[in-house]
């Protein structure tokens, strides 16, 4: 039987809001210290989230840059912290152009790709804050295939 | 048929799970929206297996899985991943979970991965 995806473009568009909202809100908490580690977790399993419900629809540019959004903070996870103000405007950005997109969704147009050079950004660390935190999507492979007896 | 606990922390996830898997019979018996919860729902409700998303607030996935396990040994838990989470599948199927389905779900791979781990554990 086939999955009633207006049901789920419904309740895309509830969790959505209410994740980015939370991001917003522990953006806002990282804005004041840096190494907010309850923050931290929040933004990356809200952009897990949201990369999760929209790639489960066919939303692939909003599934993309919340994927690189997750990479990012998985690396902020493992350093403690977010680098610095760069790091955190860059974080702001993706927000934004996440609301953007779904914002799109809800407005029952198909949402553009994500901004290539934003999608660079969050792949790579600016040269002030120090190393990479994440690869680009083309070096990751895909989860491990299904051989097993 | 088997009696089947949810655990992950987005409806959106749950709903399709669930929608995916009653219709072939199965009876979910309850759903967890954290790691803490997961536990507790195991140990409350014994269902025959358990689809565990990776990523969840409170006690990750993977710690559910370790602490289901330790307690109950041949639980049937099968892991919900995504793109980018090779090495958590990895580490759970370490731990013990049976088999994965990765996200986005196609029904008709959810369906055969889940009977597939039932069989086994028959």
């Amino acid at each position: 039987m086939p999955l009633d995806m207006a049901k789920y473009r419904r309740l895309f568009l509830e969790e959505s809001a209410e994740h980015l909202g939370e991001i917003g809100h522990a953006l806002l908490a990282l804005e004041k210290e840096l190494a907010a580690a309850e923050a931290i977790d929040t933004v990356f399993r809200m952009a897990h989230s949201i990369k999760s419900m929209a790639a489960s629809l066919g939303f692939e540019g909003i599934a993309e840059l919340a994927h690189r959004m997750e990479d990012r903070m998985e690396g902020v996870r493992r350093d403690g912290r977010v680098r610095g103000p760069e790091e955190l405007a860059l974080l702001f950005r993706a927000l934004e152009t996440l609301e953007s997109m779904v914002a799109t969704v809800a407005d029952d147009r198909e949402p553009a790709p994500a901004d290539p050079a934003l999608l660079v950004a969050l792949g790579e660390a600016s040269p002030a804050e120090g190393g990479a935190s994440a690869a680009p999507a083309a070096s990751r492979v895909d989860p491990p295939k299904k051989v097993r007896p | 048929m088997a009696r089947i606990l949810i655990a992950d922390d987005a409806s959106f996830m749950r709903q399709m799970i669930r929608e995916i898997i009653e219709p072939e019979g199965h009876e979910i018996v309850g759903e967890a929206t954290n790691g803490i919860e997961a536990v507790d729902l195991y140990k409350e409700l014994s269902p025959d297996l358990v689809t565990m998303d990776i990523v969840m607030p409170k006690r990750s996935g993977i710690d559910a899985v370790k602490r289901i396990l330790a307690d109950h040994p041949t639980a049937c838990i099968v892991m919900c991943s995504a793109l980018g989470q090779e090495s958590l599948v990895m580490e759970a199927l370490q731990a013990g979970a049976r088999d994965f389905i990765v996200k986005p779900f196609k029904p008709d791979s959810v369906i055969a991965t889940l009977k597939k781990v039932l069989e086994k554990a028959d």
